[in-house]
């Protein structure tokens, strides 16, 4: 890859598997925080997480954690430190296509997504079994658009911010509740209803809801997963504007 | 407005230099330059190209050492050359081993020191055959051996036909390198010319130091009629003698042909920083419109690197 968008991708990609911040929050957290609490309530089927294997449920959940850890915490934090730093200056003074950078890192993001999604499984797999996907096609729909509307938040929340520290505090501070109710959390019909709501429309929320329902075949979740695509297209036309170099 | 009315006219081939005191613009008359500016009114012609509607073919041609930018702390040497590569690519290695950097290749740049990464940033901006070269404040932290070698590479690469533009608070570096010197205050060019056309306009007084405990008198009636001089004093036994340039030679000669060698004899022979001091310290009151040259934010426009 010699293009603009190849070299960038190349070396992002070096740097991803050089980072802390992401070996830890993209790799590591999910996994372990999976393993913890899909082993805390057990594998007999449970009215609170609608009749399903509560382990199976959270194994369908934190795809959406590795997502969300991509584009609430990895992102802004990169390229707020770029931006902070001068690095963006130096890609658009060395004549990089305008829009390469966005490019590179939806790129980068979504291979992100793509190989720690395949962790998070291939470790699940032997601990709790991947359950089976009642409803793979719009499965195999929400994945991609969640990652393309969290990576582009993440661009978007990265070009907002004006320092790496900043990118962090508030990347942590929407990361956390959005786990926590939105997908690693408890199950919504143990949330009181005031929680519920807060929840309900949470962009983790959506993602998770049209990417569990489907898979474990609790219905098709089409609201959510329509929710998903309009944060997709939203965020990703804001974002590339945003990112221009 | 941080610049104003600028008037920037840089030929093909030649190394010019920018000058002034902090805040005069300068570095934002090169942003502008390279657009990643965007001026609020005005013209502005790099190569021929808009910098900021023509930004994908303008900065292919431009290589650029930015002040207040860096590269990914966890990017390495070998590889930040290979970002930066396109396919006008010179041979990374070369440039690596020219600036010293060949065993620094594997580290990354956040271990690299100061000069390091100023010599780094030099091999980015010369890598891809630019045809102007923007260098701004080029030698900050580097050793004198440093700076000599990254003089002697600004030299060849403008045998080579670049153009260079030259940011820089080191008057004896825009003495050795540039053709031309423009030097800017609150935004506006007050004057430009070769560095000794500088010097000549605004720090012209050269001063001569000498003890001579019992200095003949038809000595000193000679240095004062001597062309050129302005002044000559005498405390004690340590004379001062005060005029053009060209009275260092006058004042030697006649101190030889009276058989007086003193062995203190101090020439201060004034230079750009000279210049650059009397034009800021002289002209606070006066109107810039010089003949000066030209780029712009506001007002009109020239040519960087062309032929006219």
């Amino acid at each position: 890859m010699s293009t603009a968008v190849g070299r960038l991708v190349r070396a992002e990609l070096r740097l991803m598997t050089r980072d802390p911040l992401v070996l830890t929050f993209v790799f590591a957290f999910p996994i372990v925080t999976m393993l913890i609490i899909g082993g805390a309530f057990g594998t007999r089927p449970d009215p609170a997480f609608d009749g399903t294997n509560p382990s199976h449920w959270y194994v369908a959940s934190y795809l959406t954690v590795v997502i969300a850890a991509i584009g609430l915490v990895m992102l802004p934090v990169h390229l707020a430190s770029y931006r902070e730093r001068g690095v963006l200056r130096r890609f658009a003074a060395a004549g990089f296509p305008r829009w390469s950078f966005a490019i590179a890192q939806l790129i980068v993001g979504l291979l992100t997504t793509v190989v720690a999604c395949a962790l998070l499984l291939a470790v699940a797999a032997p601990v709790y079994g991947i359950p089976a996907v009642h409803d793979a096609w719009r499965v195999a729909v929400a994945l991609p658009l969640g990652a393309v509307a969290f990576v582009s938040l993440g661009v978007l929340l990265g070009s907002l911010l004006p320092s790496a520290r900043s990118a962090q505090a508030v990347g942590l501070l929407l990361f956390f509740p959005s786990f926590l109710l939105g997908a690693g959390g408890p199950p919504p019909h143990v949330m009181g209803s005031v929680v519920k709501q807060v929840a309900g429309p949470l962009p983790l929320t959506l993602l998770t809801n049209a990417v569990r329902a489907p898979w474990l075949g609790l219905g098709p979740a089409t609201g959510s997963l329509i929710g998903v695509a309009v944060l997709a297209v939203v965020a990703s036309a804001v974002a590339a504007r945003r990112t221009a170099l | 407005m941080v610049v104003d009315g600028l008037d920037l006219d840089v030929p093909t081939g030649e190394i010019v230099g920018l000058i002034g005191a902090n805040g005069a613009g300068k570095t934002t008359t090169v942003e502008c330059i390279q657009g990643l500016r965007k001026p609020d009114t005005g013209q502005l012609r790099v190569l021929g190209f808009d910098p900021v509607t023509q930004a994908e073919q303008l900065r292919p041609l431009v290589g650029s050492q930015l002040q207040h930018s860096a590269l990914p702390d966890r990017l390495r040497v070998a590889e930040a050359l290979d970002l930066f590569s396109t396919a006008r690519a010179r041979d990374g290695g070369e440039l690596l081993e020219q600036f010293g950097l060949t065993p620094r290749r594997r580290s990354a740049f956040s271990s690299l020191s100061g000069g390091e990464r100023q010599r780094l940033f030099l091999i980015l901006a010369l890598l891809n055959r630019p045809r102007l070269v923007i260098l701004d404040e080029l030698t900050q932290g580097l050793d004198p051996a440093a700076r000599r070698n990254v003089w002697a590479a600004i030299r060849q690469l403008n045998d080579e036909g670049t153009t260079v533009l030259l940011v820089t608070h080191e008057m004896d570096e825009a003495e050795a390198l540039c053709d031309r010197v423009a030097v800017m205050r609150a935004g506006q060019v007050i004057d430009a010319g070769a560095p000794a056309d500088l010097v000549e306009r605004h720090a012209s007084t050269a001063v001569i130091r000498f003890s001579l405990p019992d200095p003949p008198a038809q000595l000193l009636d000679q240095v004062r009629r001597l062309d050129g001089v302005r002044e000559v004093s005498r405390s004690g036994a340590r004379v001062t003698v005060r005029g053009h340039r060209r009275i260092v030679a006058f004042v030697c000669a006649a101190l030889v042909r009276c058989e007086q060698v003193p062995s203190d004899l101090a020439i201060y022979q004034p230079g750009l920083e000279d210049a650059l001091l009397g034009l800021l310290d002289g002209d606070q009151g006066e109107q810039p419109g010089r003949p000066a040259s030209a780029a712009v934010t506001s007002g009109h426009s020239e040519l960087i690197g062309g032929r006219q």
